[in-house]
């Protein structure tokens, strides 16, 4: 059993590290796909197959895709490596190496004291699939925090729409109000014709 | 073999998601000069954070972190869209994602 | 009741002071003028309890300081000193605001000039009812800024402004004099009341202390600055350069301030100090020196003058002059005494001087002529207070001028033969210039550069007048005789003021007695035949650099300006120069381009580059990590 999680690790760590060398912005998506995938597969592992197929769903079908959808519309120069971030990027790295560091010295000591956590709420049961227990907890325990999120998916709907939506030049739309809301003054104006003189030289409005 | 090929503890899957968060942020400080680039980076962070989450889950039986997983889900998604919605606008505004012509923020 | 003395006057100022736009002037009026004459008749019946019946009033009204070892309540004190200095002050002090009703009727301003005046009567009731040195400070200073606000009350005369300013200024050299004397007064004594201080100065009469390396009398050095503060406040000589520019005020304001009551502070402080100045017999010499110089100095100046009021103002300072002299003499009652009479004839002068200038519009006597057809009753009342100062029997001002030069030729001092001497030929310089103003006013052709005929003054302007020269006519022998004044010790004055050894002993010859009126009637004759001819335009000729000398007031003010006012015009440009380019570019200049240019340079620091922002980001993110590992892990 530990294979599969050294086998399924590793491919994520590479996939990872695909999706931020690559120079092909589409392949960069498509590196992070993989990547998904393979953390769907942990997920699995770990005996939380409700939230893998839920990844896989939401992540790889929504927003991968959404992101290929962008790359491909805008037109992406292939980018050089920029020399001149040099010294960005050394300080960067020692960044990350120090970072990794402290993770790794932060996990050691805290995991090993073996402290247990004494509230037990929820308990995952053996006998009960990995959905039916989120779904009795999530209605009912946590249902505020559900219905937030759901306020915050409108929230990024509305948004998106409002940051995108362009007002195109040149097309006539109705006002149906406006057209109910017509007056006589503004529509109709009684002239009267003089006799032996015509319609010529009348000012209209 | 038996020392390396040993039972898979809540430290691996832990170190595991520390990896991965700093990938992200090697990606996001190592860029290449996209903001697509970055936008996919910050993915993978809440990717690793949610790991973190169902291994403390799985391993403590405790339900609460999956609910944050979920959760985690929801939110990513949204700033995904919202992120892209900015892009698609300012490459309308300026014609470019380059980094370094993105600083309208200058002051 | 009595405490309505001070309080009428001061509600009366504020009420038409703050209500300045709102009140009418008829109505501004009747609020000041019935306050003070409230407050006269009270006083009149405090100087029958006080100053007749002998009793002496000390009404506590509220406690003021008391911190540190120093005490000091708003008290109402009435002896025979005050009580008769309350006479003078409320009595002039309500002729002058009825007055100034007929005299400032075309003037618009009236309600804040009438508040301005009750303003200046409460605070030279408090001067005068004080039992402290702290409230009689109060007082000094009020009456200085009132006299301040009523020089400049045509602000909008440049010269109203200057003059208001010199004035504020000069009274202020002397008050920097006084609070020192103050303070010395404490520091030694202890208290700042005058019933402890009275008591305590035989005790401190020998101390001497060091100061600038040389030993002096402490009641010395306290009476020298105490005289200085005077010399400011009466206009002694040195310190008188603000007298006539001060009449620039209005004629009822000179009447008021510059005659009778504010320049008489120093006086009154002088008679009320009398216990501490008995014992620094230095200082009495000096007192006698500075008065009879002040008095034949100015004298001599007021004959060359051609203004109206300055001739006045000259002949104020020259009759206080006589004042410090009877005091320096240590017959405080005599200075007193002169001063009472004085405040009668000197404001009637004024006022009559007042209606003239109502009636012509003119000041310069060397433009107006004949008035002696016109204005009867002015002319009457300017002889009556003319002959007043000259000190002719039975008028009033004989009998105390006699009394002050009896007592200088008695005193048998130096300092008192040279006093005597200064007295006589002072006035013979009155007589001189009185007459000059009544020949060029009234007698003489008339004047053709007055166009309009000049109309006599109006009831309400010519009723305060008589009875103010009825002052003069009969208050002299009223004190003499039937208030006892002139008595030392057992007369009217009994402990308010102190004579440490009472040196009159022997009685004066007949010679000294009439010398004052033959020499005040030469002068008159003579100066009434230089004057109606060209005799006097004569000698001036004849004596060009010594009458351009006189003229320029001996060129007091030519004099300071050199020495003080162009050293201070200099350092104070240096001085701004200094707080501009120094000071000013130390503080916020500096300040200003200090943070202008790091600020400008800090801002660079947002580059607007997304990537630098999540590298701060990043980095800030992981040192306080690698923080919280090092402190809790390691």
């Amino acid at each position: 059993m530990a294979i599969f999680f050294y086998l399924f690790s590793s491919l994520m760590i590479l996939s990872s590290i695909g999706v931020i060398t690559s120079r092909n912005p589409v392949y960069c998506v498509l590196w992070l796909i993989f990547t998904f995938l393979n953390s769907s597969a942990i997920f699995i592992q770990l005996g939380a197959e409700f939230i893998a197929m839920t990844i896989i769903i939401v992540y790889v079908g929504a927003v991968a895709v959404l992101f290929l959808f962008v790359v491909m519309m805008l037109n992406i120069n292939l980018a050089e490596i920029k020399s001149q971030l040099l010294g960005n990027r050394i300080v960067g790295a020692c960044l990350m190496f120090v970072l990794i560091i402290d993770f790794i010295l932060i996990v050691k000591s805290a995991l090993s004291s073996n402290s247990t956590i004494s509230i037990f709420h929820n308990q995952a049961s053996g006998k009960l699939s990995n959905t039916h227990s989120i779904g009795a907890i999530l209605y009912t325990d946590y249902i505020i925090v559900f219905q937030l999120s759901g306020l915050v998916l409108l929230l990024a709907m509305v948004g998106c729409i409002v940051l995108t939506v362009r007002k195109r030049e040149g097309v006539e739309k109705q006002n149906a109000h406006k057209q109910i809301a017509r007056t006589i003054e503004e529509s109709i104006e009684i002239i009267k014709v003089k006799t032996r003189v015509g319609v010529n030289g009348i000012n209209y409005k | 073999m038996e020392s390396i090929i040993s039972n898979v503890t809540l430290e691996h899957y832990v170190i595991l998601s520390c990896c991965l968060f700093s990938i992200g942020m090697c990606g996001l400080l190592l860029n290449k000069g996209n903001v697509i680039n970055i936008l996919m980076s910050i993915e993978l962070m809440l990717l690793a954070a949610n790991i973190n989450f169902v291994a403390f889950s799985s391993y403590y039986n405790e339900l609460t972190g999956q609910i944050a997983s979920i959760i985690i889900l929801a939110i990513a998604a949204a700033e995904a869209a919202i992120g892209l919605a900015i892009i698609v606008n300012f490459y309308r505004a300026c014609g470019t994602i380059s980094i370094e012509k993105i600083n309208k923020l200058k002051g | 009741m009595i405490l309505a003395i001070i309080f009428f006057p001061l509600i009366a100022s504020i009420i038409t002071g703050l209500c300045n736009k709102i009140l009418s002037i008829k109505i501004a009026s009747i609020i000041c003028t019935t306050s003070v004459v409230i407050s006269a008749l009270i006083s009149a019946f405090v100087f029958y309890r006080v100053g007749i019946c002998g009793e002496v009033i000390h009404i506590k009204i509220i406690e003021w300081l008391n911190v540190g070892g120093i005490h000091a309540d708003f008290a109402m004190y009435i002896d025979q000193l005050t009580s008769i200095m309350l006479i003078t002050v409320t009595f002039i002090s309500s002729a002058v605001h009825i007055y100034s009703v007929g005299y400032m009727c075309d003037d618009e301003n009236v309600p804040r000039f009438m508040s301005f005046l009750s303003l200046f009567t409460t605070f030279m009731l408090l001067l005068v009812t004080s039992d402290n040195f702290l409230q009689l400070f109060f007082g000094w200073e009020g009456v200085g800024l009132c006299s301040y606000l009523l020089i400049g009350f045509w602000y909008k005369k440049d010269s109203a402004n200057f003059a208001s300013i010199k004035a504020f200024v000069v009274n202020r050299v002397g008050d920097l004099a006084f609070i020192v004397g103050i303070i010395f007064i404490y520091s030694y004594f202890g208290s700042l009341e005058f019933a402890y201080i009275f008591g305590k100065v035989p005790a401190l009469a020998e101390q001497k202390t060091q100061v600038f390396g040389h030993n002096f009398y402490v009641i010395e050095i306290i009476c020298f600055l105490l005289f200085i503060g005077c010399m400011g406040k009466s206009a002694q000589i040195g310190l008188h350069v603000w007298l006539p520019d001060a009449m620039e005020g209005p004629t009822p304001v000179s009447a008021l301030i510059h005659a009778a009551t504010m320049v008489t502070a120093g006086i009154f402080l002088l008679a009320r100090c009398s216990y501490l100045f008995e014992y620094a017999a230095s200082i009495l010499g000096f007192i006698i020196i500075i008065g009879s110089i002040t008095c034949l100095f100015s004298a001599v100046i007021a004959i060359t003058q051609n203004d109206i009021k300055r001739i006045i103002a000259y002949s104020t300072c020259s009759q206080l002059g006589y004042m410090f002299l009877a005091c320096g003499l240590s017959t405080y009652e005599a200075g007193i005494f002169h001063l009472y009479t004085h405040a009668y004839f000197k404001a009637a002068l004024f006022l009559a001087a007042g209606s003239v200038i109502h009636a012509t519009h003119e000041q310069d006597i060397t433009k107006i002529g004949g008035l002696r057809k016109f204005m009867p009753i002015t002319y009457v009342l300017f002889w009556i207070g003319s002959l007043a100062i000259m000190g002719i029997f039975p008028f009033s001002g004989y009998f105390s001028k006699d009394l002050i030069l009896s007592s200088a030729y008695l005193s048998g001092t130096f300092a008192g033969d040279f006093a005597y001497k200064c007295g006589i030929m002072a006035a013979f310089c009155t007589a001189i210039y009185s007459v000059k103003i009544i020949v060029k006013v009234f007698h003489g052709k008339q004047s053709e550069k007055i166009h309009h005929i000049p109309k006599e003054s109006p009831i309400i302007m010519n009723v305060p007048l008589i009875f103010l020269a009825a002052g003069s006519i009969f208050a002299g022998l009223i004190g003499k005789n039937i208030l006892d004044i002139t008595t030392p010790i057992t007369g009217f004055f009994k402990a308010s003021v102190f004579t440490k050894e009472f040196k009159l002993g022997s009685h004066t010859p007949f010679s000294v007695e009439i010398m004052p009126t033959i020499v005040a009637i030469t002068g008159m004759l003579i100066g009434y035949i230089a004057f109606s001819t060209n005799i006097s335009s004569t000698i001036s000729k004849l004596f060009r650099p010594l009458y351009k000398l006189i003229t320029n007031k001996f060129y007091f003010d030519e004099i300071y300006n050199y020495i003080f006012i162009k050293q201070n015009d200099q350092l104070s440009q240096k001085m701004n120069f200094i707080d501009n380019k120094v000071i000013d570019f130390c503080g916020p200049v500096i300040v200003t381009i200090i943070s202008y240019n790091s600020a400008k340079k800090i801002s660079s620091i947002h580059n607007g580059l997304i990537n630098f922002y999540a590298f701060t980001i990043a980095i800030g993110t992981v040192a306080s990590l690698s923080i919280l590992v090092y402190k809790y892990v390691l």
